[in-house]
């Protein structure tokens, strides 16, 4: 046993992905300078900060569906939990009027509740995760109207709350740098998952279950358990994207959601996840979001007609996934 | 990730098509327009009289609205790259006028006049506003019932939806109405198709079957009311009467026929051309009125090809 | 030796099947004890019992002298029960270490996995194995070979007493096979006791010291490998003693030329192949794993682009581009894996014989001819004696023996007269070997040119009119069939490697 070949062996793998991470990462930056070239309003602090701002919820939703989606799942209720998480927020804080601390736990902990069910309908009682994540879908949309009596509740009997998305942090220390708070949850949010990916158990098993899920139960690993707690995890982390929308609001809106999670798996395939399961990266992801909103924001500066962003966002979608399998392709 | 060459190459695309409807657009002054919604007919109508605006002042005019009316975030988002352009002055649609208040305020600063339309903004940024008084249409649309119907028996509603100002507006505006003017008139059912044409339709169908003896329907806007057309095609239940609003191709077809009694039409065209021609004078520190009531009216077989109606329809 | 597992009167029933009736089974330290029958006689059901997978009906199990119950694999490991399944239990996108150590990796505080210590552990199995494998490798990168050795290194790493081999050696090639003995062996010495399952009569032999046979989920006998004739452990598995085989090489200088092909070009494994098939002919393709046989015949069958080359079908040259040119042209291909790229395993046996002739069975509104269908199906399974309850069975139901003779019922109803077999028996067991084998010279004796691929010589030898032999992408040579080749002839061929390599460096 010596460690040198252990040390010269480590290079590889690693230098595959970060050469991945670099593409992706260099697209950004193409697509960047190509706005900024095209028009001279786009490369302005106020603008680059707008197109974080409307990042950090889809980034976050993003989060949570790479997560799922790496178990070799899918989840089609982020957007409408998000709102769910919203609702609650609104109804603990507004309608109860308990602590400001109180909210931000219940909306986490009912995301997290939500994102449990949704685990224990798909580990346990086998319910494929298209299914399963669509009835909740549903049921979440509509349990947000009834729960808000169909009406947005407000958060102005709540001091500080709007100041979860947009105060800044950063911006109260360094001035130069306004980062607006839900981007800086979302960064920081996007570090400790992609550290829990890749140095916890619970990311391991993530990969495990998407790549092989038979071979990780007969290793005597308690596969469904751990699925759940992804769902869960994923839940919670709606519940923080549902935080940051309200905030951002300043209201729980009950009708909003559907279609969110869409946006939030198409950030996840940009960003190089596998929908087969057992790859991804949460780096991918959120360049995957950025590029999202980069490409939406940069079409809107240079006022392209409406319709024809959407054909630009879907043919973006389709030539980054197809670069990437091609690229891949070469690789093996 | 994604290969350089063919990135660089989808984006050079999209800015030729860009700058097919972006032509010397440096000098003329740029008015952005935030709408609430973009694909329907009646968004479209407020854009074309937007666009008539733009051709008469020799300005430049761009409009956008998010794909349906629940998108906050995305009206705001929409809202942030407009205020990156640093236009002359906005007009604003909010989804929820709380929401958009700290972005207004941003534009404000920016000293950017804001013209709200379509429905108001709960804030004194606005300069103006150009709007339909909603409450007060479908107001007449249920004393039209009353008309119709002998100002008795059962009546439901199909509303977009629960939580926007103009679904709140038009439901409370009819319901009220009848409450106050019409007492032999029972509202036995309101069900929300968020303005969708299916939706809308299964809706009423189950209406109509919990309801034998229903005289009337009013459908609350251009889906909505679309929805009823064909649930009463579907059932055979041409005895019940069909109130419309807004026009479109489908009700103007439809009111022709005698499928449809009639229908409220605002003036998406006049908001359009109004919220600009106020974003404007607004921008060259003209004073403009307060409210812009851009109007509404009835509309059935016997007026629709009166040149003062004909003018606010749209297909 | 101290007796490690006891297994007695063990019961299991499925849905509709007595898949275990009253079994027993015993292991003791040091020994390899073979479990040998047909599919389907329960072998893997049993194991499976044994390492916790399923629970038994009836029956008990005791470890080391104790009753046991063993209600799952976590528990099997506890009690020192190691599995290596038939189908390769890993995950392709994690690393080497990472599966070997699933579901107890070392951790640090709050869930924190110990990378480090995680690649050392792996290093430290794979040095007492003398393997070398990169612990830090993602399996997916691995060959299937290598893949195995994970297997026995993950099994090992629970510090197994006991441990199970199912079929480990259905993709090995000599070389990897001896490899694994000596790690087998190995792991005798040290006292671990080793459940070896396989269908390959000498690796018996070879390994083993005592063979357990069953047949249809019942116990046969016990006997010792040493003293006990092959031929009685395959009546044992049968029931009835299996007739000896002669190859008869049909005159076939008259016949009409069906395949000619010049000059076959892909990648580093075809390389400059031609050769020729006449019609009534089996041309057996033997060669080491590796050697570029499969790559020979999808490269003929379109599925892989050729570089260059010609291919004369019945003696016009023919382009084929894609699988459909070679359908078109007559030539089907039935792959060595069966599973994922001939067949449709969820529909039933009537739709996968139909499948690639299915238009055939429309009118022009594209409405099916069901009765004509079925009577096309039962046809077949009348002609390839398929066993079957009906044409409506569904084909996942039916076992490895019956599912091959449906692929071949499938490119003989699309007229294929030139048929390319890779691996046409693998994973099927010994009693259905013998009726494909009848099958296939059933069809060279009605005219087909048939292509037998197979990494096993005897039955290259005992199928082939011709042996064309390969060695790294370039065909070595071509034998007559029959008692005039040896196995060490073909051996030869299959490791003449044109630049040899000088010097002692593997």
């Amino acid at each position: 046993m010596t460690t040198a070949p252990a040390l010269s062996a480590k290079a590889k793998p690693k230098a595959n992905g970060a050469q991945q991470k670099l593409w992706a990462f260099a697209s950004l930056i193409v697509l960047l300078l190509f706005f900024s070239v095209a028009s001279p309003n786009f490369m302005q602090t106020s603008n680059i900060l707008a197109i974080l701002q409307a990042t950090s919820v889809n980034g976050v939703l993003a989060i949570a569906a790479t997560l799922v989606i790496i178990t070799g799942g899918i989840d089609l209720s982020v957007g409408t939990l998000m709102t769910f998480t919203a609702v609650i927020a609104g109804v603990v804080l507004t309608y109860a009027g308990l602590p400001f601390a109180v909210g931000v736990v219940a909306a986490v902990a009912a995301g997290a509740g939500c994102g449990l069910i949704s685990g224990t309908l798909v580990a346990k009682m086998k319910v494929p995760p298209f299914i399963a994540t669509l009835g909740m879908m549903l049921i979440l949309k509509g349990l947000s109207l009834v729960i808000s009596g169909t009406k947005p509740i407000y958060f102005n009997d709540t001091p500080g709350f709007d100041q979860i998305s947009t105060g800044s942090f950063v911006g109260a220390i360094i001035p130069a740098v306004p980062l607006p708070n839900g981007v800086l949850i979302l960064f920081l949010l996007a570090l400790a998952i992609g550290y829990v990916l890749n140095r916890t158990v619970l990311g391991r098993y993530c990969f495990a279950l998407g790549s092989n899920e038979e071979a990780v139960r007969l290793s005597g690993v308690n596969a469904d358990g751990w699925k759940m707690a992804i769902y869960a995890l994923a839940g919670g982390i709606c519940g923080i994207a549902g935080l940051i929308i309200a905030s951002r609001l300043n209201s729980a809106q009950p009708a909003l959601g559907l279609g969110y999670e869409l946006d939030a798996i198409a950030a996840v395939v940009i960003g190089g996840t596998s929908l087969a399961g057992g790859r991804g990266s949460v780096l991918g992801t959120i360049i995957g979001a950025l590029i999202m909103s980069v490409l939406l924001n940069g079409l809107r500066i240079m006022s392209v007609a409406q319709e024809w962003q959407t054909v630009v966002t879907g043919s973006i979608i389709i030539i980054a996934v197809y670069a990437d399998m091609m690229r891949r392709r070469r690789l093996s | 990730m994604m290969n350089r060459r063919t990135l660089f190459a989808a984006v050079s695309a999209a800015a030729l098509l860009a700058s097919t409807g972006f032509v010397a657009a440096q000098d003329k002054p740029y008015i952005a327009l935030i709408s609430k919604g973009f694909q329907h007919q009646f968004w479209q109508a407020v854009k074309a009289g937007a666009d008539k605006a733009a051709a008469e002042f020799d300005v430049t005019v761009t409009f956008e609205g998010p794909d349906t009316e629940a998108q906050v975030d995305k009206q705001m988002d929409m809202l942030a790259a407009a205020l990156a352009k640093n236009p002359a002055a906005i007009g604003f649609a909010a989804l929820d006028s709380q929401a958009a208040i700290p972005m207004l305020r941003k534009a404000q600063e920016a000293g950017i006049p804001i013209v709200a339309f379509d429905s108001g903004v709960d804030s004194d940024i606005p300069v103006a506003t150009a709007t339909t008084d909603n409450a007060a249409a479908a107001g007449l649309a249920a004393d039209k019932m009353a008309e119709l119907i002998g100002d008795a028996g059962k009546v439901a509603l199909v509303v977009h939806d629960q939580t926007s100002r103009t679904g709140i507006d038009r439901r409370d505006g009819f319901v009220n109405r009848i409450k106050e003017s019409h007492p032999n008139i029972e509202i036995v059912d309101i069900q929300y198709g968020a303005g969708d044409q299916l939706q809308s339709t299964e809706i009423t169908k189950a209406i109509l079957t919990a309801h034998p003896d229903l005289k009337g329907i009013f459908g609350a806007n251009e889906g909505s009311a679309i929805g009823v057309l064909n649930a009463i095609k579907e059932t055979g239940r041409s005895e019940v009467i069909v109130i419309g609003y807004d026009s479109g191709a489908a009700q103007k077809a439809a009111i022709m026929d005698g499928s449809m009694a009639g229908a409220i039409t605002q003036n998406p065209v006049g908001i359009g051309y109004e919220t600009v021609k106020a974003a404007l004078m607004a921008s060259k520190g003209e004073s403009v009125p307060k409210l812009i009531d851009t109007g509404f009216f009835w509309y059935d077989k016997t007026n629709m090809d009166a040149p003062e109606i004909a003018a606010v329809l749209y297909d | 030796m101290t007796e490690l597992v006891r297994m007695m009167g063990i019961d299991k029933h499925f849905p509709g099947v007595h898949a275990l009736k009253s079994v027993q089974f015993d292991l003791v330290s040091g020994e390899v004890h073979a479990l040998m029958g047909e599919n389907g006689a329960g072998k893997s059901t049993l194991m499976k019992v044994m390492s916790g997978i399923y629970q038994p009906d009836g029956g008990s199990i005791s470890v080391a002298g104790k009753t046991v119950t063993i209600n799952g694999p976590r528990a099997a490991q506890d009690l020192g029960i190691g599995i290596i399944h038939q189908e390769l239990a890993l995950m392709n996108d994690l690393t080497v270490a990472q599966n070997i150590f699933i579901g107890r990796e070392p951790r640090l505080r709050f869930g924190r996995l110990d990378e480090a210590s995680l690649n050392a552990q792996a290093e430290a199995i794979f040095a007492a194995m003398k393997v070398r494998i990169d612990p830090r490798a993602e399996v997916r990168s691995l060959s299937v070979a290598k893949q195995q050795m994970v297997e026995i290194a993950k099994a090992l790493s629970f510090k197994s007493s006991i441990l199970i081999m199912d079929e480990p050696t259905a993709a090995l090639n000599d070389a990897e096979t001896n490899e694994l003995f000596t790690i087998i062996r190995q792991l005798k010495s040290e006292g671990v006791g080793v459940v070896y399952i396989s269908h390959k009569m000498d690796e018996i032999k070879r390994i083993s010291d005592r063979v357990t046979v069953m047949r249809d989920g019942a116990y046969i006998g016990t006997v010792q490998a040493k003293d006990t004739p092959i031929n009685t452990i395959i009546s044992m598995m049968v029931g009835r003693e299996l007739e000896a085989v002669h190859v008869e090489i049909p005159d076939l200088s008259n016949a009409p030329m069906a395949l000619e092909v010049k000059g076959l070009n892909r990648g580093r494994l075809v390389r400059n192949v031609s050769f020729t098939l006449k019609q009534g002919e089996i041309l057996g393709f033997a060669g080491l794993m590796g050697a570029g046989r499969t790559e020979v015949a999808r490269a003929i069958f379109g599925a892989d682009k050729r570089e260059s080359g010609e291919i004369l079908v019945h003696g016009k040259p023919t382009q084929i581009r894609t699988p459909k040119d070679a359908v078109a042209a007559g030539i089907g291909y039935l792959s060595e894996d069966r599973k994922h790229f001939g067949l449709a395993l969820g529909l039933d046996l009537r739709d996968n014989i139909a499948m690639a002739s299915l238009p055939r069975f429309g009118n022009s509104f594209g409405v099916i001819d069901d009765a004509k269908l079925g009577a096309t199906a039962d046809g077949y399974i009348k002609t390839l004696s398929i066993r079957t309850p009906s044409a409506r069975q569904e084909l996942r139901l039916l076992s490895g023996g019956n599912q091959q003779k449906v692929v071949i019922a499938k490119w003989l109803l699309r007229d294929c007269d030139i048929l390319i077999f890779d691996e046409p028996t693998r994973g099927i067991d010994v009693g259905a070997k013998a009726e494909i084998y009848k099958l296939l010279q059933s069809l060279a004796a009605q005219g087909k040119a048939v292509i037998v691929i197979s990494a096993e010589l005897p039955e290259v030898l005992r199928l082939s009119h011709r042996i064309a032999v390969m060695c790294e992408g370039r065909l070595t040579g071509i034998l007559p069939g029959g008692p005039a080749t040896s196995q060490e002839e073909i051996m030869h061929l299959a490791t003449l490697r044109t630049d040899e390599p000088t010097g002692a460096i593997a």
